[in-house]
């Protein structure tokens, strides 16, 4: 609570946490919505927004608000399951990769390099294709979790070999402090802040990767997400026909969300101790 | 403003459309274009592009540009379409291959092209005689002969890998008796051979024999630059694939093209790709871009900025719709439930037309109810034909209930839908049959209730469907990515349906569909629910022999070579067998076996009907006109089709 | 000889066993998906339109498989590979057989290297200097501006933003061209009337990717400087009077663009996979729109041959940088 509160005396933390919250807020009113989201033509085409519709309606006849209330949850949901995946594997690795050494580590920055370097997209767009037939948004969820991790687990593991060689761990060795207690207690506390800034890039990462991967008709187009409004609404040439409403509303929500994420990342990263971060920058 | 899916990028492109064919070998009345008209309200052109702007490396006045329908060349710089896939709608196919004959299925005819007359085979088909037209000469001076043909027919059997190699193995022997008379004698009898030869948006093509015959390896041979029997000749090319040159042939009159019509009007055609429909659009409002297919939506962008841009129709619904290609669902009928006729039909009368329509097409379209298209020859030797009997044509409910399905009324609801979104539609129903279509089937979802109930199915209490044992019916709907492409469109509208009626359906969208479709792991795909047949020819061998249960592998999983819908019948294969004993030129008993071959597939129904393709077409005016457009049908609309030579000698610059 | 020993041979081993999985593992995924090159190939013959009948069809299949040597097993094809691969052949492409993969990779490789390295370049030192700046100099008007518009910018999903570029200053204002790498019936040559055609149509797409890439590169170059700019160095070159340009340059800066060139590394090798949205758009020419239809055609030559250029380039940039990093930062010694 204490933190929340000196957090929110930064207006920018402020105002991403309002964007945020306010972006929610849309994702929970998805379940009173009075449409169905995958039903057609339950209100008249292509109407600019009113006070009916407030963000007018699109060519299938669907009501771009309700719409949105569902792309923004579906796109939510993916961020941060995805993110979340990647985010234990990351911190797993990076933990016990930095703090052991030798074989163990020398194994996981291989596995990890070799992620690194193969051609990511490729990649995904090839496990796309194969579990098509199954894409949903938990499953699109692991794919990008499992997928997004190696580059995060690197600094995670470079800010632990240095954290190794400071004095607090020394003691604690001596002191027969065990070292799952040394690194939950005592190392995890000095990575929270690359942890949460990764995390934070990794979400907007995430929601980057659904719009690319809907454009080029990977996902489920039946299902909404940001990606999916958009591809229905280049589909359907919403830009030359003027229907503005349509393509301008999956991508002020874009804007907002990447905005409010950013926003707090800043806020997050200015209030916890700098010094902790730096660490990442010096390699070794 | 706008609807309809249509789609963005054209990237999964490499799209099999077949689309239509053209000009009719006797005079051709060509009518002189009223002069641009608006179609839509038109917003002002932005900048109006400069002279110099326009040059683009070729005097605009004299080049006309179409939009390559197959995306990116691959190779650009191999002309040797006697392997594999070369992109062949870059002007290939439609300036630089003769073949025997073409189709025009907009005018409903076969034209000769380098044959000079239709095949002619002996009584038990083992041979057939080809003449030849005289005086063709290739685009280096040197004359056409029968001997190329012959070069070709046994190049193409003794050399593994090219295209055409297993079909050709049935040639037991080909020879010239004369300079312009070739002899092929088969191995079995074969009353379609000629259709190797015939081109429907591709078939066998001739090799100039005084140049393959000094290559050692054909399969490696680039063939740059091609010779060409047609009136264009190769200009240039971008080696990234993006756009071909053509250039008009000092003796184009020693070509069919030139010899059937007349001088092509442009010097230079050039196609061009573009990526995205998008920029296609802009193309063609800079008028940069004569001739393209796009999406409903992308049309009307077109039409509404470039007043000079025009539809095949000039009103609603816009859309050529003399396709010979019939659209729709296809059941994978080793499937079940989908092996039981009932429940296919039960499916079938659980579609609304109309909104199905609606969806689909926003109305633009021209559904049909028999698995053939609606070209102009069908409607009248099969469509006309058909409809007393398919007024009378009853389904059995079980417990004595029989219901007719057939709703001759459908194309008028579809017109009051079209009107009721404010689209100017015609009054006469002579006039709205031609646009909407002449029927389709009744929605009844009471009576496909109770096909289903006669079949153990049952209603869960939140009123979805069951399986007879129980289980929820699920299935999906299997599509290609492309949202330009009507199996994409039949998708989201069939699945719009069908969940109505209380099943969960999913759309399957994948890029794999091809591979799903041929090894039969799909429930219903919207594939082609009949091979398409020729379309200006009433054969309907091509189609019914893909139904043959001699092909059908009734294990799913492994690839089947047929109709993907795995469906055969005794009583087609008789048809197949005797279509196969008639003569190619006996065109009233080809009709009346292919009415009996339609009416199996009523009773049957293996796929579901829904529209004729319908292309969005649109010409821009500004440089050309004299298009032929739905007021004007001199021939097949099409810049992709092969026909695209024989309409471009009724073309007209503008002056401008 | 300690560094040898203790560094850089294991650092070779690892260089060569990451490169071998990465293409491993290229390898066998494709070979997953269900779609097939031959039948992906028939399927578009097909599509011709042309008359064929089933049974031939199938024999045709059969033949094909035979000819490409797709008959073999995966192990006997991935050994195969490598046997090819060591001989410096990537193969024929399947679907465009008999082209070999090289010349299909050669013909787009020149544009795809020319637009993505020089936007690549440009936006990297662009946003490290912005992103730098604006991190440093916090209280900057003009900076915080330019924050504000990066804000912004970064989310608009590129294909959006490049289609928006397209609308903008190729049709409401035509002062591009929209699409194509140059114009069409133009020569290729190296005249200067053809250069300057070329850099006209590269404009608009560089433009879009040089925002995005610039937008990118400034918010992490932003984070980053603000972290350095709280380390005790800094703080005591402040106390000792050293000059703030001189801080932020020599000091700030030089530490803050460590792990940017680790990450300048990996973009430059990820060029290699093409811009395929780019491509789409723009309608340019580049290797993106070739590997992503050799994935759905599964022509799996031309997917290694793309892949595998890729996996190699980067794998040795990041050597070469590792080996390097001594010079850019005095504190790292090879341990």
């Amino acid at each position: 609570m204490k933190t929340l509160r000196e957090l929110l005396r930064d207006a920018r933390f402020s105002l991403g946490a309002v964007v945020a919250l306010v972006l929610i807020l849309l994702a929970l009113l998805s379940f009173f919505s009075p449409y169905n989201p995958t039903e057609w033509r339950v209100v008249p085409r292509d109407m600019p927004p009113s006070w009916k519709h407030p963000l007018g309606t699109d060519s299938k006849g669907q009501d771009i608000f309700w719409q949105m209330t569902f792309a923004v949850r579906n796109s939510l949901a993916l961020a941060i399951l995805a993110a979340a995946i990647s985010r234990v594997i990351a911190v797993t690795v990076g933990l016990v990769a930095g703090y052991s050494g030798g074989i163990l580590d020398r194994v996981l920055m291989f596995i990890s390099d070799g992620f690194l370097v193969m051609p990511l997209f490729l990649i995904i767009v090839m496990l796309a294709m194969l579990v098509r037939e199954h894409m949903n948004t938990v499953n699109l969820a692991l794919l990008l979790g499992v997928l997004g991790w190696a580059w995060d687990a690197r600094l995670i593991r470079s800010q632990v070999l240095s954290l190794r060689e400071r004095e607090f761990t020394y003691t604690a060795i001596l002191s027969g402090t065990p070292m799952r207690k040394l690194i939950f207690n005592e190392y995890s506390l000095f990575v929270m802040p690359l942890v949460f800034t990764t995390l934070i890039n990794n979400m907007a990462w995430v929601i980057g990767m659904e719009i690319t991967l809907a454009l080029i008709g990977l996902t489920n187009p039946d299902i909404p997400t940001l990606g999916a409004m958009l591809r229905w609404a280049v589909s359907y040439q919403a830009m030359l026909l003027g229907l503005w409403w349509w393509i301008l509303a999956p991508i002020a929500i874009s804007i907002a969300l990447f905005v409010a994420l950013y926003l707090v990342s800043l806020g997050i990263s200015e209030y916890l101790d700098p010094r902790a971060r730096i660490q990442r920058v010096g390699v070794r | 403003m706008s609807h309809k899916p249509f789609a963005l990028p054209s990237l999964l492109l490499i799209l099999f459309w077949m689309l239509s064919a053209c000009a009719p070998a006797a005079p051709v009345v060509v009518e002189k274009e009223v002069v641009v008209e608006k179609v839509v309200t038109p917003t002002p052109v932005p900048a109006p592009p400069k002279e110099e702007k326009i040059v683009m490396g070729f005097p605009r006045s004299e080049t006309l540009f179409a939009q390559q329908l197959t995306g990116r060349a691959g190779t650009p710089d191999n002309f040797n379409e006697w392997v594999g896939w070369k992109n062949r709608d870059r002007g290939m196919a439609q300036l630089m291959n003769e073949p025997l004959w073409t189709i025009e299925y907009a005018v409903g005819e076969v034209i000769n092209s380098l044959a000079a007359a239709p095949p002619q085979y002996n009584e038990d088909f083992t041979q057939m005689t080809v003449k030849l037209r005289e005086g063709v000469y290739w685009s280096d001076g040197v004359e056409f002969t029968a001997d190329d043909v012959v070069f070709t027919i046994e190049k193409v059997k003794a050399t593994e890998g090219l295209n055409y190699h297993v079909q050709l193995q049935g040639v037991k022997n080909v020879y010239a008796p004369d300079k312009y008379t070739v002899v092929v004698e088969l191995a079995e009898p074969n009353s379609r051979f000629h259709t190797y030869f015939l081109d429907r948006w591709g078939s066998l093509f001739i090799m100039p024999k005084h140049v393959f015959e000094k290559v050692e390896d054909i399969l490696t041979f680039q063939y740059n630059p091609p010779l060409s029997l047609g009136p264009y000749v190769l200009h240039s090319y971008d080696p990234a694939g993006f756009w071909t040159a053509w250039v008009l042939r000092d003796d184009w009159d020693r070509t069919p093209t030139g010899m059937l019509y007349g001088k092509p009007k442009p010097k230079y055609v050039v196609f061009v790709v573009y990526q995205d429909p998008a920029s296609a659009v802009i193309a063609q409002v800079r008028h940069e871009l004569d001739a393209a297919q796009l999406t409903l939506e992308a049309l009307r962008a077109v039409l509404t900025q470039n007043p000079h841009a025009r539809a095949y129709r000039r009103e609603f619904p816009w859309v050529v719709n003399t396709d010979p290609c019939i659209t729709g669902l296809a059941f994978n009928t080793l499937k079940p439930p989908f092996d039981n006729r009932e429940v296919r039909w039960a499916l079938t009368l659980a579609i609304d037309i109309i909104s199905y329509s609606a969806n689909a097409m926003d109305g633009a379209l021209m559904m049909s109810a028999l698995l053939t298209p609606s070209v102009p020859l069908y409607l009248k030797e099969y469509y006309e034909r058909m409809e007393p009997w398919l007024r009378d044509f009853t389904l059995d409910l079980g417990g004595g209930e029989t219901f007719k399905p057939y709703d001759p009324e459908a194309p008028f609801r579809l017109a009051e839908y079209a009107r009721s979104r404010g689209y100017v539609v015609p009054e006469d129903p002579e006039e709205i049959k031609k646009t909407f279509g002449y029927g389709w089937w009744k929605y009844a979802p009471d009576v496909a209730a109770k096909l289903l109930e006669k079949n153990g199915f049952t209603r869960g209490r939140d009123g979805k469907w069951l399986l007879p044992d129980g289980t929820p019916w699920k299935f999906t709907v299997l599509t290609d990515p492309n949202p330009g492409h009507h199996h994409y469109q039949n998708t989201f509208a069939a699945v719009q349906e069908w969940r109505k009626f209380g099943i969960d359906v999913e759309a399957n969208v994948n890029e794999m569909w091809s591979t799903l479709n041929l090894n039969g792991q799909f429930d219903v795909s919207t594939a082609w629910p009949a091979y398409e047949p020729w379309g200006g020819h009433v054969d309907l061998y091509r189609t019914f022999d893909n139904w043959n249960s001699a092909y059908v592998e009734r294990e799913l999983g492994k690839p089947h070579y047929g109709h993907l819908s795995r469906w055969s019948d005794p009583r087609m294969d008789q048809i197949i067998a005797a279509l196969k004993a008639t003569d190619w030129n006996d065109t009233e008993r080809i009709i009346e076996l292919g009415i009996e071959g339609l009416k199996i597939t009523v009773e049957e129904m293996p796929g579901i009907p829904t529209y004729t393709y319908v292309g969005a077409l649109v010409w821009d005016t500004y440089y050309w006109t004299n298009w032929p457009g739905a007021e004007n049908i001199y021939a097949q609309p099409y810049h992709h089709w092969p026909n695209f030579k024989y309409m471009l000698p009724f073309l007209e610059p503008t002056g401008r | 000889m300690r560094f040898v020993r203790r560094y850089l041979i294991p650092r070779l081993v690892q260089y060569v066993l990451v490169t071998w999985l990465g293409i491993t593992v290229v390898f066998v995924i494709p070979r997953l998906l269900p779609s097939d090159p031959i039948e992906s190939m028939v399927a578009t013959l097909q599509a011709q339109g042309a008359y064929r009948d089933p049974a031939a069809v199938k024999q045709m299949v059969d033949t094909l498989r035979d000819m490409y040597g797709l008959e073999a097993g995966l192990l006997e094809q991935y050994l195969s590979f490598w046997k090819r691969l060591l001989s410096g052949d990537f193969g024929p492409s399947y679907f465009s057989f008999p082209t070999p993969v090289i010349e299909l990779i050669g013909r787009s490789f020149p544009w795809t290297i020319g637009l993505l390295l020089t936007t690549t370049v440009l936006s990297w030192i662009i946003g490290n200097v912005t992103g730098g700046l604006s991190g440093y100099f916090t209280g900057n008007g003009m900076l915080k501006i330019f924050d504000g518009i990066v804000m912004f910018v970064r989310p608009i999903p590129y294909y959006v933003l490049g289609l928006t570029l397209v609308i903008l200053f190729a049709y409401l204002l035509p002062l591009f061209p929209f699409g194509g790498g140059y114009t069409i019936g133009a020569q290729i040559a190296f005249t200067w009337d053809f250069i300057k055609d070329v850099l006209r149509h590269a404009f608009l797409p560089a433009l879009s990717l040089s925002l995005l890439g610039i937008a990118v590169n400034h918010q992490t170059m932003r984070l980053i400087i603000q972290g350095v700019k709280e380390e005790d160095y800094i703080r005591y070159a402040k106390i000792a009077a050293v000059k703030e340009q001189t801080i932020f340059s020599r000091y700030a800066m030089r530490n803050a663009l460590l792990p940017q060139i680790t990450g300048l590394t990996l973009s430059l090798g990820q060029i290699f996979g093409g811009a395929l949205i780019t491509e789409i758009v723009f309608s340019y020419p580049g290797l993106g729109f070739l590997l992503y239809r050799a994935v759905v055609n599964s022509d799996y030559n031309l997917i290694m041959g793309i892949t595998t250029i890729s996996i190699v380039a980067i794998t040795t940039l990041i050597l070469i940088v590792d080996l390097l990093y001594p010079l850019f930062d005095p504190r790292i010694r090879f341990r």
